[in-house]
């Protein structure tokens, strides 16, 4: 399983630009990422720990994802160097993911509640 | 509010009921054990910001066992991460070097109860002024970086005696304090939200919590219940988030205000501890910064470009083009002041700020403020009166009689001392202010070891403790500048040396 998460989310590294992924219709009226579009065919598990009702949590990301810093950023688009999400000067290892991503919704980032010229809803 | 009596019909009714029915007072204590705990551990610390991660961390050091931090937000660092990284250190190693050497922890309490206004807490601000050292190397030893050779006096002060972190956040100290308890022990949880203490008479013995919580939907998440053997501290923060008791303490505050502060200083915590008997005091006494921007959220880059508005640049009515106050008075004059701007409706009517441009141009706070748009470069007062719809004779009329009184060093109209001012020729910086609402100085009363009093019994609520800004009555009416990080970090040294110390004496 982990295998072919892996694979899957390998290919569209190389293939996809896109960082956190599009916002799509997934299942009836829940919205969701195309890049995680094999985790709806599997049912909601894979984040839900065993029940869509149950929140998910960073856990679940780390799975496939790794940790904050084996998530590569490009560099040439922050608005300026100290912009930084996955390196924040206020909590760098002390944020959840959910903070600034969200699967089902779009999201403003934990930073834009101070910089509103820094970084977009995604 | 819940009583561990309630807590045992309410909750644990099925598990537990036949034995509650039968429970008498005087087996309440042995039954503890009856209830379902989800968890248990030594220390209970509530929120992440420099009092809880100071307290975390010197709690693990003096050996009382586990220690669990839980946070409501999705981040650690609470407004502390967000805040400017201030710090008041007397004697500290910049100071030395600078040749200030007639600095004391005394001096520092001197200049505290003048701000205090006969308000504050004298031996609280000592026993905080003495542990200023201990902070500033709890600081160097988790790796916190200060700016080389930086120490400055800052307002209210009378000494130079305020350092400040590398990035001029507060971020750069709690990440620091936050990677070291993750080394040495401290399990964080981010995303727990504290329904309710539970309570053994005026003992607290734990919490119930709400996990997996998401700010603010108080539908999120579960309920669980986790037991603390030892100790609760309250590190919370002020509740400068929280509309509805802003009002209801000072009428006076301006429901227009924003804050400074992060959206999670919301006070449920003390208001939950105020309900089991904790004595609050000063609710009232609420800071604002007369220095916010309109044009940008929390603290935000307006205070330090507005420590050159103030002193070289002029505030401006949009309205009627007129200067209106004196610019360079206290905050809570020029606050009063800049709230009479108002439109017809009542909304506010953002006054703006001018500088001279040039003087100033590679100064970082101008160049981050135009960077980030929350102000802006502008040629002309023609500009500047088209950009934020003033009347532009009344405008230039306004900036040629400043001139000369700045040429005159004599402010007729508002009574500005005008040493510092320029005569304004252009290009300028702009940008438009709005008081924010910056500090509660209320809070939970403490004793000196920080155990919460009981205003019923004025005796310590057992094992329950508080540091930081949830307390009050240490300030007084007015707190200064870069002494509430000092409070925080040194008061979290001295809760884990009281807890410490009460384990030893209930042996």
């Amino acid at each position: 399983m982990n295998t072919l998460l892996l694979s899957t989310l390998l290919s569209l590294a190389v293939s996809g630009s896109v960082m956190a992924g599009d916002l799509v219709k997934m299942k009836g009226s829940t919205q969701g990422r195309v890049n995680h579009e094999f985790i709806y065919q599997d049912g909601c598990q894979t984040c839900h720990q065993g029940s869509g009702k149950k929140n998910a949590t960073d856990a679940a990301c780390v799975e496939c994802h790794g940790d904050i810093n084996s998530i590569t950023v490009d560099e040439s688009k922050l608005a300026i160097p100290e912009a930084h999400p996955h390196k924040s000067l206020h909590y760098n290892q002390g944020a959840s993911c959910l903070a600034c991503h969200g699967e089902h919704e779009k999201k403003a980032p934990v930073c834009t509640e101070c910089h509103r010229t820094w970084f977009e809803v995604m | 509010m819940q009583s561990r009596r309630n807590f045992l019909k309410l909750s644990a009714g099925a598990a537990v009921g036949s034995l509650a029915a039968t429970l008498s007072g005087t087996v309440q204590a042995n039954t503890c054990g009856e209830i379902n705990w989800d968890e248990t551990v030594d220390v209970i610390v509530v929120g992440s910001g420099f009092a809880g991660l100071s307290a975390a961390l010197n709690a693990r050091r003096k050996d009382v066992g586990s220690v669990l931090l839980l946070e409501k937000m999705q981040v650690i660092g609470g407004n502390s991460a967000i805040n400017g990284g201030w710090l008041a250190i007397p004697k500290n190693p910049i100071q030395l070097a600078q040749g200030v050497n007639d600095d004391s922890p005394e001096e520092l309490v001197k200049d505290q109860i003048i701000s205090g206004r006969g308000m504050h807490n004298e031996a609280s601000l000592r026993l905080i002024a003495n542990r200023a050292l201990d902070a500033y190397h709890l600081c160097i030893d988790t790796g916190v970086k200060f700016r080389d050779g930086f120490n400055i006096q800052v307002g209210g002060h009378n000494k130079a005696r305020a350092i400040r972190t590398q990035h001029g956040t507060g971020g750069d100290i709690t990440t620091k304090l936050y990677e070291a308890g993750v080394k040495e022990g401290v399990d964080y949880r981010l995303q727990h939200y504290i329904e309710d203490f539970i309570m053994d008479g005026q003992k607290i013995i734990g919490v119930k919590v709400r996990k997996h919580y998401r700010f603010p939907d108080l539908k999120t998440g579960s309920s669980v219940f986790i037991k603390a053997n030892k100790a609760v501290i309250l590190a919370n923060g002020g509740f400068a988030r929280n509309m509805a008791l802003r009002e209801i303490v000072d009428p006076s505050l301006d429901p227009t205000l924003d804050c400074t502060n992060a959206l999670g200083a919301t006070g449920e915590v003390t208001l939950t501890a105020m309900a089991y008997g904790a004595l609050p005091v000063h609710m009232n006494l609420i800071q604002t910064g007369h220095w916010g921007s309109p044009d940008e959220g929390g603290f935000g880059w307006s205070n330090a470009l507005l420590s050159i508005g103030w002193h070289q640049g002029v505030a401006i009515n949009v309205l009627n083009g007129k200067r209106f106050m004196d610019e360079r008075a206290d905050r809570k004059t020029c606050s009063e002041a800049i709230m009479k701007n108002r439109n017809a409706d009542g909304s506010p009517a953002y006054p703006v700020v001018l500088f001279n441009y040039n003087n100033y141009a590679n100064d970082d706070r101008v160049v981050r403020a135009l960077r980030d748009k929350m102000a802006w470069k502008l040629d002309s007062l023609d500009a500047i009166a088209t950009q934020f719809d003033i009347p532009v004779a009344e405008l230039s009329r306004s900036i040629v009689e400043y001139n000369q009184h700045v040429r005159e060093r004599k402010d007729p109209l508002f009574n500005r001392k005008m040493d510092t001012a320029e005569v304004l020729t252009g290009p300028f910086v702009v940008s438009r202010i709005w008081p924010k609402v910056h500090y509660c100085m209320g809070g939970l009363k403490t004793d000196l070891g920080a155990r919460v009093i009981d205003g019923r019994s004025m005796e310590p609520i057992k094992n329950l403790y508080a540091i930081g800004e949830v307390t009050g009555g240490t300030h007084g009416e007015a707190r200064l500048s870069s002494t509430s990080c000092l409070e925080c970090l040194a008061m979290g040294i001295v809760v884990a040396e009281t807890i410490k110390a009460d384990l030893q004496g209930a042996v």
